[in-house]
């Protein structure tokens, strides 16, 4: 696809005219049906520096302002409707000057010109007006997921997003999992429309409908976080899926979750696909391995990729000074690299994940801390030292571990631990609280006397 | 009932009593895992616990990967990976 953008092309200008691009709920949903110019007279984007923030938890609503206001506003912001109005609030006024467009009217009072969308505009269909056609490359702005404190603000074009959007040998009929407002949700979204169609679902319905729902569309990819997928592998009805097209991103897939995906859906490309908001899709994996494959270092498809000091993966993927929209801070080196954060070690042929660099664990989707963890238990005096790790787990990839050097070796253990456990539950979230306390006489350190943070 | 299967419903019991979680569910072989009111990371920790109090893991042990849907499945696979 990228061969087809120039500078006069939106997203409206490049959906096929024939054919369903997105089935949700009640009907399937053909370009003309989306296409419609009474949004754009909504929003009013007679001034051509027009600023959009999109906070909307309907994902055919969200799916229609972006292909309406793609290249007629200076600016789109995606805004996931899961953020809390205070972050909400905080990253619009990051963004300066802009019109708020949502459908959930009573989560935010932004103090700025804001749209509601009603019912009309989310069923208004044929014969709404004639798309007045491109007049501006469209920034769009995306939030990280934020592993510490705020989220960040990082800006794409369509052309930058489409850059690794190539048209299927098949047409694939994908079942939407990623938040549409998410940079990963955008990836299957773009890819579904300019080459198939996708299946939207509402963000409330438990997995099991999600499921049913595709199987009853003729679902043939998905595009899952390893997760995600470890739940759907649990849920009934799921061998019911005929998938052609299994990808996972967002997370560090692993062997166990890569084989049982390929022995599943056998037949199906398995992709693993390495991506970040701030730099865009990296790489892809289809060999249902662990890591990546040491060749991809030399440069590929115009991205370079490089070990830095202490085994960090630094990934290049655009050109241009990047900087974080809302604290402009730069995150990329003078060369255009991007630190990814992650850390890699060389096994053969092969590059392997092995953590983060800051020491962040995934327990099922969530980042922790350990520290965070740490410094609770240190605050009993009855903990004289402690350590937290992840310890690999089936069903979550990885699973919180304590050890603890009790201030006094003589207690009562099975007391000991529920006084962990508690004061743990009291003062952190459920998937924060160590799964395992285990009582030692010393900490396991590394030679650096660090904590080992893996088992 | 075997043994595996009265020790993983107590510390299933026990997990989900932790958890804070309202729901009171008929155990039985068909209960599908994921709607029994432990979420995944409740069955994570079930799966931590039994491998505290038995000193093994069957998903670890087993050479295969294995995704149980349902009560009856996750004793099965801990019946047969038991040594």
């Amino acid at each position: 696809m990228p061969s087809m953008m120039h500078t006069a092309t939106d997203l409206s200008s490049l959906l096929p005219a024939h054919g369903a691009l997105i089935i949700d709920r009640s009907r399937a949903w053909h370009r003309d049906d989306l296409v419609c110019k009474t949004l754009i007279d909504l929003v009013g984007t007679d001034e051509p520096a027009t600023t959009v923030v999109l906070m909307i938890r309907d994902p055919l609503v969200l799916a229609r302002a972006l292909i309406n206001l793609d290249g007629k506003v200076a600016r789109l912001c995606l805004l996931p409707s899961d953020l809390s109005p205070e972050t909400a609030k905080g990253l619009i006024t990051a963004l300066g000057p802009a019109r708020l467009l949502t459908d959930m009217p009573n989560h935010l009072s932004a103090g700025m010109p804001t749209v509601i969308l009603d019912q009309m505009v989310q069923s208004s269909g044929r014969g709404c007006g004639q798309d007045p056609g491109p007049r501006q490359t469209t920034e769009w702005i995306f939030a990280t997921s934020g592993t510490t404190g705020s989220p960040k603000l990082v800006t794409h074009t369509l052309q930058s997003l489409l850059r690794t959007v190539k048209p299927a040998k098949h047409e694939l009929i994908w079942g939407q999992t990623f938040d549409l407002a998410r940079f990963a949700g955008i990836q299957v979204f773009l890819s579904a429309l300019l080459s198939g169609k996708i299946i939207i679902v509402p963000a409330d319905w438990s997995l099991a409908d999600r499921i049913l729902h595709f199987e009853e569309h003729g679902c043939s990819a998905i595009s899952a976080t390893p997760t995600l997928w470890r739940k759907i592998l649990m849920t009934p009805g799921h061998e019911r899926l005929r998938l052609s097209q299994v990808t996972l991103g967002g997370e560090i897939a692993d062997q166990a979750i890569l084989q049982q995906l390929a022995a599943t859906y056998q037949g199906a490309r398995i992709t693993h696909i390495y991506a970040s908001t701030e730099a865009g899709t990296a790489f892809s994996v289809h060999d249902s391995k662990p890591g990546f494959p040491a060749a991809y270092l030399r440069s590929q498809g115009g991205i370079d990729m490089k070990i830095g000091k202490d085994g960090h993966l630094l990934v290049r993927t655009r050109a241009g000074l990047m900087r974080y929209v809302n604290d402009r801070t730069i995150f990329a080196d003078t060369d255009g690299f991007v630190d990814t954060g992650d850390l890699v070690r060389l096994e053969g042929d092969r590059y392997l994940f092995v953590g983060r660099a800051n020491g962040s664990i995934n327990i099922g989707g969530n980042k922790l801390h350990p520290q965070e963890v740490e410094a609770v238990l240190l605050g009993s005096p009855q903990v004289a030292a402690v350590r937290i790790f992840a310890k690999p787990n089936p069903i979550t990839g990885q699973i919180v571990v304590a050890e603890i050097v009790p201030s006094n070796p003589g207690e009562d253990v099975i007391l000991f631990k529920q006084m962990l456990r508690q004061l743990c539950a009291a003062r952190l979230k459920r998937w924060q609280v160590p799964a395992v306390f285990s009582i030692v006489t010393d900490l396991s350190m590394t030679a650096g006397q660090k904590l080992a943070r893996s088992s | 009932m075997t043994d595996t299967r009265a020790i993983i419903l107590d510390t299933f019991l026990a997990v989900l009593k932790e958890a804070d979680s309202d729901a009171s569910p008929n155990v039985t072989d068909d209960m599908v895992l994921l709607e029994s009111g432990l979420d995944s990371l409740g069955f994570a920790i079930l799966v931590a616990k039994l491998e505290e109090e038995q000193g093994w893991d069957p998903f670890s042990v087993s050479q295969t990967p294995y995704y149980p849907q349902k009560f009856g499945e996750f004793v099965a696979f801990y019946d047969a990976h038991c040594h």
